[in-house]
């Protein structure tokens, strides 16, 4: 039933493309560059943070005062940091850009079944991007200590105290005590600033296995980006509410829809309730990878056997090493000559690493030298079942 | 080629007529302290701008 689902979700996926290929050449079809979308608007984010990070303070009493300050707001006006609101806005839309472009990319890999064939780890790393860019998002929101602020840190305190056993130390820890205290903020700017800087390593892993990633979108689509982030913090700029008062928290929030969906979630569950959905939504996205058969028989191709190097033969080209979607060839120095004429001065040799290799059989296409070869499925054989074919 | 680029060229007229106001409106912006409004020329510039490269695209006039 879940195949039928994801093979009728596949076809969805590719009338939309089809569609969207009529209004643009194929090459620009921001659908493709999802991904590529997502490190523009991080990128974006960075930037204009490093800008916001010079002028922000995080302490109770100065905080609002120092938003208030970077975006030109009463008292301040035309005496507050040039450019600030602009930048002040293209940081959050830039931030909702961000989530609605690593959620399109999520949504259309999962569609699509590109968690496959060893992409499980793009798809950890990637699951993994998106918690930590939404628990980053949320806490951009507790640094400018004005009511909403207010209301997410309590809302987020009873949250994390529903967990069993932990949850009181998790909120000390995350919060620097219980309530709020002169912690806080320190904290949630770190923990703002600390995770952005390992969304990076996060990317890293999540390209390393990935072959030719497509990493920026093209020009058109940076342009039109950028351009809406600047035109979005033009004509809604970004703004406070009120500053957060001493007493309880407000009842009421104002929400962001991209960041702080959970906590409307509230209105409706318990907080412990809330923290059991999200923890089952989270395993849930990482189990995606292992829940379809992942066996060649299971799926019903040849078993091929690991990629075998023919030593004699390999000349250290590494055409296969470049080739190889999966990153499971490597080239190491070679410890002696090949056999073959165009072997004999190598200097590199390659090497098959097993646990990446997925039979594919792109690395023997790849190699003018008969140096690779899936001992499953020898080139004989190969040749055989096309002269059968040329035959019937 | 050229077929397909004429009914693109009116249109990457007029969205160089924008951006061309847009620049304009950002040192008008600038010099009379509406920084806000000359952040969102800045934003209908490169949009402009997205759509130019596009429709030069759709006509032939540039890419594969």
């Amino acid at each position: 039933m879940y195949k039928r689902l994801l093979d009728r979700l596949l076809r969805w996926t590719l009338s939309l493309d089809v569609w969207i290929n009529r209004i643009y050449p194929a090459d620009f079809n921001p659908l493709y560059y999802t991904g590529g979308l997502s490190n523009l608007f991080l990128t974006v984010l960075v930037l204009s943070g490093i800008f916001l990070f010079l002028y922000y303070v995080p302490s109770f009493n100065d905080a609002y005062t120092s938003v208030q300050y970077i975006t030109g707001a009463v008292p301040f006006g035309l005496n507050g940091v040039p450019y600030g609101q602009i930048i002040r806005g293209i940081h959050r839309y830039a931030a909702d850009g961000f989530i609605i472009a690593i959620l399109l990319h999520f949504f259309r890999n999962w569609f699509t079944e590109r968690f496959r064939f060893s992409r499980d780890e793009p798809w950890i790393s990637g699951m993994m991007l998106l918690v930590f860019a939404g628990f980053i998002g949320v806490n951009g929101y507790m640094l400018v200590w004005d009511q909403r602020a207010q209301l997410l840190v309590a809302m987020t305190g009873n949250t994390l105290a529903a967990i069993p056993i932990v949850g009181g130390a998790l909120r000390s820890a995350l919060f620097g005590g219980t309530g709020t205290t002169n912690l806080l903020l320190p904290r949630m700017l770190f923990l703002h600033v600390g995770p952005a800087t390992a969304l990076y390593v996060m990317l890293w892993w999540h390209y390393v296995r990935v072959r030719h990633p497509k990493v920026w979108p093209p020009a058109v689509w940076t342009l039109f980006s950028l351009g809406a982030v600047f035109l979005l913090s033009a004509l809604i700029p970004a703004a406070s509410q009120p500053l957060a008062s001493t007493g309880a928290a407000p009842d009421r929030l104002a929400v962001d829809w991209f960041f702080l969906l959970p906590y409307v979630a509230l209105k409706y569950v318990t907080p412990a309730w809330l923290v059991v959905l999200a923890v089952v939504i989270v395993v849930y996205g990482l189990y995606i990878p292992y829940q379809l058969p992942e066996t060649p028989a299971a799926m019903g191709i040849r078993d091929s056997g690991i990629a075998q190097v023919v030593d004699a033969n390999c000349t250290g080209c590494e055409l296969c090493y470049f080739d190889c979607p999966y990153n499971a060839i490597v080239m190491v120095p070679s410890p002696h000559p090949g056999v073959t004429r165009a072997a004999q001065a190598r200097k590199e040799l390659a090497i098959v690493l097993e646990s990446r290799c997925v039979e594919c059989g792109i690395c023997i296409g790849a190699c003018p030298f008969e140096a690779l070869e899936l001992p499953g499925y020898l080139e004989e054989d190969i040749q055989g079942k096309v002269l059968d074919a040329c035959r019937t | 080629m050229q077929e397909e680029s004429v009914p693109y060229g009116g249109w990457i007229a007029l969205l160089a007529l924008v951006s061309l106001v847009s620049v304009i409106g950002m040192f008008w912006g600038e010099l009379t302290n509406h920084r806000l409004w000359t952040g969102g020329f800045i934003g209908v510039v490169l949009i402009a701008y997205s759509f130019i490269l596009l429709l030069l695209r759709k006509g032939g006039l540039t890419g594969v």
